[in-house]
């Protein structure tokens, strides 16, 4: 009798254990799959004929047919881009219920390592792809890419709202401010000469963002090259990962500055957008100046689109065309980014239905 | 001569404090303290539940099927925002959890407390075990990140999906082993001597003793310490995230009992909070998910805790 009862104890133990098994093996099975897709893509010649054929047919695509596509998508990347891809499968789910699409945003770098292991189907960037991502994708077999412009993005230089002593900033004030130079100074006028003599509180993204790389590239290394130092930022600022932070920030101190991707600056409270002269005149960040690249921080947002990958996978082809479809300004709008020109947003089209290839 | 003055000293003082009913300010004043001190946590405790509750009633009150079934999104906060793929990613983790690190963690211990011989090397290990308790929770991601996702050993990422709901269920699994062996530990160290030496008495072998006196005698402990170490495993984001959890959209939407996607990509509660509470600026409904997801969270929670209490009375009723 007391014997039994022990016995049970142990019984659900053995059962679940066997379970787990079970599901590890089954487990086992299905990651064999996705994982064989780019080895067929990539092995010969043919899927660049294939991938023509199936985009002939797929201009002709309806939405009806689409809601028949089932499948995987498989995105990681910029956590800029996130959003836009987000958004897009946001949408996408109405027409097509039965694909399934992931979205990951760990970063542009980041999400080129995944991709170029053919861990994903679609990268978001919020640069265009180095050569040496380039390199890494060509020597994993990763050779078919199609590059998408999707969208523009603004990088809003400001202040608190209480601030009504700067109005402008120049990319050399900007250097003096933000830049390796500019470490220990502790006020506007120690940094720069000419800016006023008040505190500096300084609020920006961490080394991992991408708008951090952006603000980098853009604003802080032709200064950097002339002044012969490194192409950085100081270090004594106060950097997160999260945009909400930084808006706190901002707020949280009168004279403080700081840099942030426009679509989360242009809707907060209790903060202050700069103009910015990059050498033509003191420009306003507004939807229309940057998507004509007239303010100086704006940076084009991309998608790399594996195209072998497309050509096995129908679902990827569906959601890429319903991506560069009318679907694109909404979703871009929505998540607080500039829209691209119909021009630029016809040529994205273009790109991908003839798939044209990076090289 | 001394010891009688002072002995008359107390005696007066203890008559005036009865006749004149004196206060004992420090005793009160330490009394006060400690009331305040309880107070505090329960008022602080009480803010935290009523804020939450009060904004999750626009997810759980208004549309509470659609929030448990609903999936993570992080673009708008409509009608198909909800938890189902985050239950799902908890409620496996939990389970994997149970089956890795309880059998494993009382395992150990029982080897440890039972059979090991009381030497140095033995008590090297256990200060290590206690130590390892104590390693914050992200080293143990970074663990995961490199054995389970890059398969730098054993390639062990073929077997667990790499970024799936198997490699943050063993992580997590690895994450609460220690604290499984040390409470194990503690329960087989309670048992009497009397027990043992009584089983010795009439005849059993070791195993004969720790099947049928130990292990029963200290099941209710044991069952104490691990229910709390899941309940700990459960509220647990940073190693989730470095072992690839989802935080912007998740493309499955698996039944709950689907054991074939447990290696495919997955979320959970926590990372659900975390998510909704960054995106909560841009849209109202975001907050409002994220209360009622820590409500689901909590609820989670409590259902396991008294479940181990469940289980505990009935283990010491058995005893008893």
């Amino acid at each position: 009798m007391r014997d039994s009862r022990r016995r049970l104890l142990w019984l659900p133990v053995i059962v679940v254990s066997f379970a787990l098994v079970a599901a590890a093996c089954g487990g086992d099975e299905d990651a064999s799959t996705p994982a064989a897709a780019p080895d067929t893509g990539s092995s010969d010649a043919a899927p660049a004929t294939t991938a023509a054929a199936t985009a002939e047919e797929e201009t002709a695509t309806a939405e009806e047919e689409m809601a028949s596509v089932s499948g995987e998508v498989n995105i990681s990347g910029s956590s800029t881009v996130e959003p836009i891809s987000i958004r897009v499968a946001e949408l996408f789910e109405d027409v097509a219920p039965d694909v399934s699409v992931t979205v990951d945003g760990p970063g542009t770098g980041d999400g080129f390592k995944l991709f170029c292991a053919g861990e994903t189907d679609i990268s978001d960037a919020s640069r265009q792809i180095k050569d040496s991502e380039k390199e890494d994708c060509f020597a994993n077999g990763i050779t078919n890419i199609v590059e998408l412009k999707v969208g523009v993005d603004g990088i809003a230089v400001m202040t608190n709202a209480n601030n009504g002593a700067v109005e402008c900033l120049s990319f050399h004030q900007l250097f003096d401010l933000i830049g390796p130079n500019g470490e220990g100074a502790s006020t506007w006028a120690e940094a720069s000469a000419g800016l006023p003599d008040a505190p500096l509180d300084i609020f920006g993204p961490g080394e991992e963002s991408g708008t951090f790389d952006s603000f980098i590239e853009i604003v802080l290394e032709d200064l950097a090259d002339e002044a012969g130092v490194d192409a950085t930022t100081r270090t004594d600022y106060s950097p997160s990962g999260d945009d909400n932070v930084i808006l706190q920030g901002i707020q949280s101190s009168d004279t403080s500055l700081g840099w942030v991707g426009f679509a989360f600056a242009v809707n907060a409270s209790g903060v202050k957008l700069l103009e910015v002269d990059g050498g033509d005149g003191c420009v306003t960040p507004t939807p229309d100046t940057i998507a004509s690249n007239e303010y100086p921080i704006s940076r084009d947002l991309w998608i790399y689109v594996n195209a072998d990958a497309a050509a096995a996978n129908p679902a990827l082809v569906a959601y890429v065309d319903f991506y560069v479809s009318d679907a694109l300004s909404q979703a871009v709008s929505e998540v607080g980014y500039v829209p691209l020109t119909d021009a630029a947003h016809a040529e994205t089209a273009d790109r991908w239905h003839s798939r044209s290839l990076i090289s | 001569m001394i010891s009688r003055l002072s002995d008359e000293k107390s005696r007066a003082a203890i008559a005036a404090s009865i006749e004149r009913r004196r206060v004992d300010a420090r005793g009160l004043l330490f009394r006060t303290v400690l009331q305040a001190c309880l107070l505090l946590t329960l008022a602080l405790l009480a803010v935290l539940l009523i804020t939450v509750a009060f904004d999750s009633t626009d997810q759980l009150g208004a549309r509470f099927w659609d929030f448990l079934g609903g999936t993570l999104r992080s673009q708008s906060g409509d009608e198909q925002l909800g938890v189902h793929q985050a239950i799902y990613g908890s409620m496996w983790i939990a389970i994997i959890v149970a089956l890795l690190a309880f059998p494993i963690g009382i395992g150990a211990a029982v080897y440890l407390e039972e059979y090991a011989p009381r030497n140095r090397f033995t008590s090297f290990i256990e200060v290590n075990i206690r130590n390892l308790a104590g390693v914050p929770s992200i080293v143990y991601g970074l663990l995961g990140l490199a054995l389970l996702l890059n398969g730098q050993i054993f390639g062990l990422d073929r077997l667990t999906g790499g970024r799936s709901t198997l490699s943050g269920g063993i992580t997590l699994a690895i994450l609460v082993l220690p604290i499984v062996v040390i409470t194990s530990g503690e329960a087989f160290r309670a048992v009497p001597t009397a027990l043992r030496e009584g089983a010795y008495g009439v005849g059993a072998t070791k195993w004969e003793m720790i099947r049928t006196q130990v292990l029963p005698y200290a099941a209710p402990g044991i069952l104490t310490g691990t229910l709390l170490s899941m309940a700990r495993a459960i509220g647990e984001a940073a190693p989730l995230i470095l072992v690839g959890a989802v935080t912007g959209r998740l493309g499955d939407n698996p039944g709950l009992f689907d054991l074939g996607a447990l290696d495919e990509r997955f979320t959970a509660l926590p990372i659900v909070i975390t998510s909704w509470t960054q995106q909560s600026g841009r849209d109202a409904g975001f907050a409002t998910a994220a209360a009622a997801a820590i409500v689901v969270l909590l609820v989670f929670v409590l259902m396991m805790n008294s479940a181990a209490i469940g289980l505990r009375n009935r283990f010491e009723k058995k005893r008893g």
